[in-house]
């Protein structure tokens, strides 16, 4: 099988290092066509009658990507030298390519050229890698027209001298446009990259706007330049983050500094995007602190949009040093730079739709657009398209191909269509690809590792050592209502000394989501259910998800217990962990439960359960409270929903009782005690969670406003700003809660993490006031649960630990995955949020009141409590730059000169919500003043 | 496969080379080459009562080569004589050896066998050759007699008690051995003979064979006729002690170089032989002698790629001939 | 990194149960008693076997059985940077060891009291597994200068990268910071005399990459059966009757 014939390859690293590797050439490489009669077969995935098979360069690999994804592209050969090159170059597309040619449904074959006897190739003397990687290419498609007689090869390449030289060898070759000219279908060509340089398309229209044809963006400095300005220090290499709210700014965070680099309008940022790799030099110091006038040279409206309250930090506008008013004691402490190159670029593909505009004359013919991302992070983005008329009204999928500096816009190309604009089902699709939302329907290898249907403990579950039977116990749930994926239970048993027996129940789900198992992976891989509005995005399949796992009333179930032993003042005396049998007889809805608590008529066992249980709870929490931990508060709001439209028909804030409390100090405790026994047993590889304390700038917005109403916090440590909020009591009932509220969006949110990346002080949980703590209680929803429970049962001695944990760089990338899923979903739950508020006001103008949460030079935010959102109001038109109005910066206040009006901050308004529509398909909610 | 020797042959040389060793290959008898087995290969034994000799072991019922070589079958005995040991000594054997260390009464000479061998004072025969007890003085002269470096011809008395091996030299015909060339070439290149010392009339050289792979090529030395010495030595010990310290001085004072050259005309034939791999014994060495002659070559040629390819050519024909004569 | 590609090819194009090219000769040295180089791809070293000869410090002299040393080494020209190299570092030390240990086990010594043998493996060219390369042409030399054993040692390593067991590790794929065990084991008596393990793996994973490195083996032992037979045949032909 080994085809003897080794040679060595010499290659130069950095300093002068010979290394020589073994390469070794093969003959059981096969072609991959299924008539192919000299070839095994057995992998072919070529179309299975002799047809055109094309051959990819790549560049066009490169380049072509979204046009390759399309289904009308297929049979097509990928060679090894090609993945390898773009592998190089674009991971991104490396990715997307991979993902094609192990896609069951599409006809792409990777062929290993490099390693096949017969079409490997020296490099010659004085031959570049590029023309070498050509010529093997040429080679390849030359192989496969020798091997295949029957089928017709065609090279595909936009390389003008590639393709002429394999017309020499007698190769057939074409450039992609007049491949896809030739398949016929004209909405095919709006997938197709333009090259920047015109290389072949010479029949492009001239740019109609000559006047446009100027340096807008300085050059950028070629990478030899910025590599030795990265280490003398005079550059400075960051990730480029956007403000999510104001595109105009943007921070690069430096190691080389220390701090974060602002980044003040689209001339500085010059052509970066948001999570671009950059290389940046600071502006003198004089130059720092200029923002104003910066973000508003740039043209683009700048209005914000009403949206959901933020819950934290993450999800507030960064605003900093607000006051342009404020005088000189304010010193500009944060360094500006402005980009000079690109080190990696973050390119991908956006949501959108297209601005408004005319059509052109002459309709059919090629048109050019912008494009506007949803996400305000990106810039509008030059496209062309051939079907204007239909794409208008529609969300759109654009990718970005190029920014050259004459251009004041990106350069991209269409992808595809995802439905009209303001459609529910659009604009939720919207929010889900935005969130990078994995949607699919689960493939039949993740569905192969559910158990067989329908399912029941069976006789080895309950004989199995490892599994306490605990059917005899009374175990309740209590969830939401219409909650069906439920995971967790409770029980409480008084003891015959006065003690109580407290278990709290968590669906066993590692007993059928094994490690190394697709299901395994799929679940890692989407790390947590997503909650929209109207539909639920599982992490595990339906059947385990609504039926196995879940723990339904008056059914057996697994489940992983967690059984304290408590004195009546809710002191732990002993602490046991378990797999059990469970057979739960009631699950409750929080209302429920509440009543059957509040109704003092009921006497039955489950509900005086409830009311030990609550007892606990009560002390357990106040305990807590004494600890430190924070009562934070945030605007949730919950919809009613339409059954069959699907609209949404009220609205209102998310009423939080006391069984709600009662659950989740359970929970709470659990988790603590699950986080102290794994870090106990693995301390280099337990899966905790933290929540890192608010730094004094974080608290700054919240210490202002505070201040504005004569307000004192004390910030000093998480017990002080309990406390404080405690103190805090206002003339009405709400300010607390409101308090609070601000409060809450200036902490950070609390992320997983591998407890080997950290030193313990750092493990801390700020909110939670607790120096330990992990998510252990919905393994349903949450994947961080799973690895929680298999860290669990390994240190029980129930199962081995699975291999991953051996791998710190896995496991960490694996924490850093699901904080980056669980931010996503979080983002997605609140856009739907957001989504469905529109569709509810759309057909429903309404007056309500208001609080003020912050002064602007040209009105103020509301937070609307009922709603739970946050929009501006204007006190004077656009343009009109406040010539009345007076804003009291250090008191909050904004006044009218005349003295008729004076509102302050957290003070309360009127207002009239209403969406109005100013631009055809681009509805928008509106709060204006009563 | 060359062993030792870096050579650079010619294409034809090759070849020829290749043809003469495969016909070498052909002659060989099928058994011989059907008899070999490496390490850990199983021997075939038709009785269980077979005698497990040198290099093999009895592993869960079966016998089993410890070392690569031929298997050899004597009556019931099964042993595999290996190629490329070192020498193992059976009592008898002459053997060419060189002293390095010279201890009490005794010398350790080395000769390529796991240990130095020994040769007491007493195993041998004293230069004046009377049979009696060593004295002290026999002791102090020892260094006399041979040194560290001296090249020694002596015959396996056997293994003592402690297990070390001794030697003897009771005779004239053993000794030190001077004026010559000692050769080291593998012990199973040398075949125990009846006669391993050759006088080579014709070329005034004598050559011993010892059986550990050592071959002396020295200018003929007359086994002096034992009374006759005696009778010298016993009218002026005195005088027989220079002779045999400074024996040059009064004899020829050195070697002619013809005899110096056929020397080296025949430890190069033996060495050329022996890096073939072939067989050395005495009608081999002097046919290859003749050869070196009769191409006309210099001493130095015999050892260029040309002159291998002739012997091997040469064994070649020999072994061929040989065989139909069978 | 992708070190086993999803077509099932190795960054050097084998397959991940393929080893690399495997040469070896006998007889590389003419002064010592037993000699041989060993390849497995790019991976050479030579060894030489000295003995059983006299034991040159009397004081370690054992009268029941040979004294047997092993000494390892690296020649500098044999990694891609030339680095000068003390002479008894401690890696040196510790395979020295390894390879003393393992071929002690098998050398027959009761058979040669009083001697010594020294068995010398140096480096010519690494390229990952040298472990085993020494071993198996330590193994040969011992076998060439006819020192009697109770069966051959072979050696092999495995690895487990990419969530999958590869053959014969190279020296990319050693650095890959995966689990690499060198097993050593006696073909005939199916025993395994040296195994070798930095990393962790789990279990049940271990046992299969273990199996593979004894396949390993199993090949290696079959070629150098090869070679030793063509050798001694050879022998036995050249020499004649």
């Amino acid at each position: 099988m080994l085809k003897n014939k080794a040679f060595s390859r010499q290659t130069k690293q950095g300093r002068v290092i010979k290394e020589v590797r073994e390469h070794y050439l093969r003959d059981d490489i096969y072609c991959g066509a299924p008539y192919c009669k000299s070839c095994n077969v057995s992998s072919a995935r070529l179309s299975a009658s002799p047809s055109t098979i094309l051959v990819l360069d790549t560049n066009v690999v490169l380049n072509q990507i979204d046009l390759l994804e399309n289904p009308a592209i297929d049979n097509v050969v990928v060679l090894s030298v090609v993945l390898a090159e773009v592998k190089n170059k674009n991971i991104a597309v490396y990715n997307r390519l991979r993902a094609l040619c192990s896609n069951s449904l599409r006809k792409f074959f990777v062929f290993s050229n490099e390693y096949h006897k017969d079409t490997y190739v020296n490099a010659m003397a004085g031959e570049s890698p590029n023309d070498r990687n050509d010529r093997a290419i040429r080679t390849a498609a030359k192989w496969y027209q020798g091997h295949l007689e029957s089928a017709s090869i065609l090279l595909i390449t936009n390389d003008r001298e590639n393709k002429k030289k394999a017309i020499e060898e007698g190769i057939s070759a074409e450039t992609i446009e007049c491949y896809v000219k030739s398949l016929g279908q004209p909405e095919l060509l709006d997938l197709i990259v333009q090259p920047p340089s015109e290389d072949v398309n010479m029949d492009d229209v001239e740019d109609l706007r000559p006047s446009k044809r100027k340096v807008i963006y300085s050059e950028h400095k070629p990478m030899s330049e910025i590599t030795s300005g990265l280490l003398r220090g005079l550059l400075h290499q960051g990730k480029l983050r956007v403000n999510r709210f104001n595109p105009f700014e943007a921070y690069v965070g430096s190691e080389s500094i220390g701090d974060e680099i602002i980044i003040y309008g689209r001339a500085n940022m010059n052509r970066a995007f948001d999570g671009d790799i950059v290389a940046v030099e600071l502006l003198p110091q004089e130059q720092w602190h200029e923002e104003k006038s910066l973000a508003l040279a740039d043209e683009d409206d700048d209005e914000e949009d009403v949206h959901l309250a933020p819950n934290s930090a993450d999800d507030a506008p960064r605003v900093m040093n607000q006051g342009q008013t404020a005088p000189e004691e304010m010193k500009p402490s944060r360094p500006t730079g402005r980009v000079v190159g690109i080190i990696k670029r973050n390119w991908h593909s956006y949501c959108g739709s297209l601005e408004p505009m005319p059509m052109p004359a002459g309709d059919g013919g090629r048109a050019q657009a912008l494009f506007v991302s949803k996400d305000r992070r990106i810039p509008k983005i030059r496209i062309q398209t051939r079907q204007l008329g239909n794409l208008l009204d529609k969300r759109i999928v654009v990718a970005v191909d190029s920014w050259d500096r004459l251009s004041r816009y990106p350069t991209g190309h269409y992808v595809r269509t995802i439905g009209e604009i303001g459609d529910r089902d659009t604009e939720t699709e919207v929010v889900l690809i935005e969130n990078d939302i994995n949607t699919r329907p689960f493939s039949a290898q993740v569905l192969a590792c559910l158990p067989p249907l329908p399912w029941s403990v069976s006789s080895q579950d309950l004989t199995n050592p490892i599994r306490q039977d605990l059917r005899h116990l009374r175990v309740c749930s209590v969830d939401p209502p219409g909650c069906k994926d439920i995971d967790d239970a409770l029980h409480c048993m008084p003891l015959s000394n006065g003690n109580f027996e407290v278990g709290v129940h968590i669906a066993d789900v590692t007993n059928f989501v094994h490690p190394g198992t697709p299901l395994d992976d799929e679940a890692s891989q989407r790390g947590t259910s997503v909650y929209l509005v109207e539909r639920r995005i599982d992490m595990l399949p339906k059947p385990l998800t609504e039926d196995i796992c879940s723990l339904r009333a008056d059914v057996e179930r697994l489940a992983f217990s967690v059984i304290w032993e408590m004195t009546p003042d809710a002191e732990i005396i002993s602490t046991k962990y378990t797999k059990s049998v469970i057979k739960s007889c009631a699950a409750l809805s929080y209302v429920e439960a509440q009543a059957r608590m509040d109704d003092s008529r009921l006497v039955d066992p489950i509900t005086s359960d409830l009311r030990n249980l609550n007892g606990l709870a009560k002390i357990m929490r106040q305990r807590r409270i004494d600890r430190g931990a924070l009562t934070l508060a945030s605007a949730e709001v919950k919809f009613q929903i339409d059954t069959e439209t699907h609209d949404p028909l009220d609205i209102g804030m998310y009423q939080i009782r006391e069984a709600n409390q009662m659950v989740e100090e359970f929970m709470l405790a659990a988790n603590v005690a699950v986080a102290e026994k794994i870090l106990k047993h693995f301390p280099p590889c337990a899966l905790l969670r933290r929540h890192p304390s608010p730094t004094k700038e974080m608290l700054e917005p919240l210490l202002r406003t505070a201040e504005a109403v004569g307000l004192s916090l004390d910030v000093t440590s998480s017990k002080a700003l309990a406390d404080s909020l405690d103190r805090a009591k206002g003339d009405d009932p709400y300010f607390n809660k409101l308090i609070r509220i601000l409060a809450t969006r200036c902490m950070t949110q609390a992320v997983y993490f591998c407890s080997g990346d950290l030193s313990p002080p750092e493990y801390l949980h700020y909110g939670l006031a607790s120096p330990l703590y992990t998510h252990f209680t919905s393994p349903i929803r949450r994947y961080a649960d799973v690895i929680v429970h298999r860290l669990l049962a390994a240190s029980l001695g129930i199962y081995k630990l699975p291999g991953v944990f051996q791998d710190r760089p896995k496991l960490t990338s694996i924490s850093d995955n699901l904080n980056y899923r669980h931010r996503n979903a979080q983002m997605a739950s609140r856009a739907s949020i957001e989504l469905h508020t529109l569709i509810f006001f759309r057909k429903r103008p309404t007056d309500t009141e208001a609080r003020i949460v912050k002064i602007r030079s040209n009105g103020f935010i509301v937070f609307v409590p009922k709603y739970g959102i946050e929009g501006p109001v204007y006190v004077t038109s656009k343009g009109d730059n406040g010539g009345e109005w007076l804003v009291d910066e250090k008191q909050q206040k904004i006044r009218k000169l005349d003295g008729s009006a004076s509102y302050g901050v957290l003070g309360t308004v009127r207002i009239h919500m209403e969406v109005v529509e100013p631009q055809p398909n681009r509805p928008k909610l509106q709060l204006t003043l009563v | 496969m060359m062993r030792g020797i870096q050579l650079s042959f010619s294409n034809t040389q090759k070849l020829r080379l290749e043809k003469a060793l495969a016909q070498l290959e052909s002659l060989s008898s099928k058994v011989n080459s059907n008899a070999t087995v490496i390490v850990a290969d199983t021997i075939p034994v038709d009785e269980d009562a077979a005698l497990k000799g040198h290099g093999t072991l009895e592993m869960d019922k079966n016998v089993v080569a410890t070392v690569c070589g031929v298997v050899e079958r004597v009556n019931k005995l099964v042993y595999v004589r290996s190629f490329r040991a070192r020498y193992k000594p059976e009592i008898g054997d002459i053997i060419v050896g060189r002293v390095i260390e010279v201890a009490q009464k005794r010398w350790r000479l080395e000769i390529n066998f796991s240990q130095d061998a020994v040769l007491m004072l007493s195993s041998m025969n004293l230069p004046d050759g009377i049979q009696r007890r060593r004295t002290a003085i026999d002791e102090l002269n020892m260094r006399s007699i041979f040194v560290e470096s001296d090249v020694i011809c002596a015959e396996v008395r056997g293994f003592q008690h402690d297990g070390s091996l001794h030697l003897q030299a009771r005779s004239q015909k053993y000794g030190k051995l001077e004026r010559g060339k000692l050769l080291k070439i593998p012990p199973y290149l040398v075949k125990r003979r009846k006669q391993h010392f050759h006088h080579l009339d014709q070329y005034g050289v004598d050559l011993i064979f010892g059986c550990n792979g050592f071959i002396w090529v020295g200018e003929h030395v007359e086994v002096k006729d034992a009374m006759l010495e005696d009778q010298v030595n016993k009218s002026d010990p005195q005088n027989t002690q220079s002779a045999s310290l400074l024996g040059s001085s009064e004899e020829p004072t050195y070697t002619p170089l013809e005899i110096r050259q056929y020397i080296c005309r025949i430890a190069n034939a033996i060495t050329v032989f022996s890096a073939l791999g072939f067989m050395v014994n005495l009608e081999a060495v002097m046919e290859t002698v003749t050869l070196s002659l009769s191409l006309n070559l210099g001493v130095h040629e015999m050892l260029e790629a040309e002159f291998h390819v002739r012997v091997a050519e040469q064994e070649a024909e020999r072994r061929s001939t040989s065989t139909r004569r069978k | 990194m992708e070190y086993v590609n999803p077509e099932g090819l190795r960054l050097d194009g084998r397959r991940p149960m393929e080893m690399r090219q495997l040469r070896a000769e006998i007889g590389v040295l003419s002064r010592a008693d037993g000699s041989a180089s060993f390849e497995m791809g790019n991976t050479k070293v030579i060894a030489a076997v000295y003995g059983p000869r006299e034991v040159q410090n009397r004081s370690q002299q054992m009268n029941d059985q040979a004294l047997v040393r092993c000494e390892y080494s690296m020649a500098n020209f044999s990694t891609g940077d030339r680095r000068r190299k003390t002479k008894a570092d401690r890696r040196s030390t510790e395979i020295s060891l390894v390879i003393h240990q393992t071929m002690e086990a098998c050398i027959l010594t009761h058979l040669m009291p009083r001697s010594q043998i020294d068995i010398y493996v140096q480096v010519l060219q690494a390229d990952g597994g040298t472990r085993s390369a020494c071993i198996n042409a330590a193994t040969l030399a011992l076998a060439d200068a006819g020192i009697p054993m109770r069966d051959l040692v072979t050696s092999c390593s495995a690895g487990y990268l990419n969530s999958t067991p590869l053959l014969d590790l190279n020296y990319l794929e050693d650095s890959a910071g995966g689990a690499d065990v060198t097993v050593g084991i006696l073909p005939k008596l199916d025993k395994v005399t040296l195994l070798q393990m930095d990393a962790k793996l789990p279990m049940d994973i271990f046992e299969n990459v273990m199996q593979l490195a004894v396949e390993g083996c199993k090949a290696v032992e079959s070629h150098i059966r090869e070679i030793l037979l063509e050798n001694a045949k050879t022998l036995g032909n050249r020499r004649g009757v």
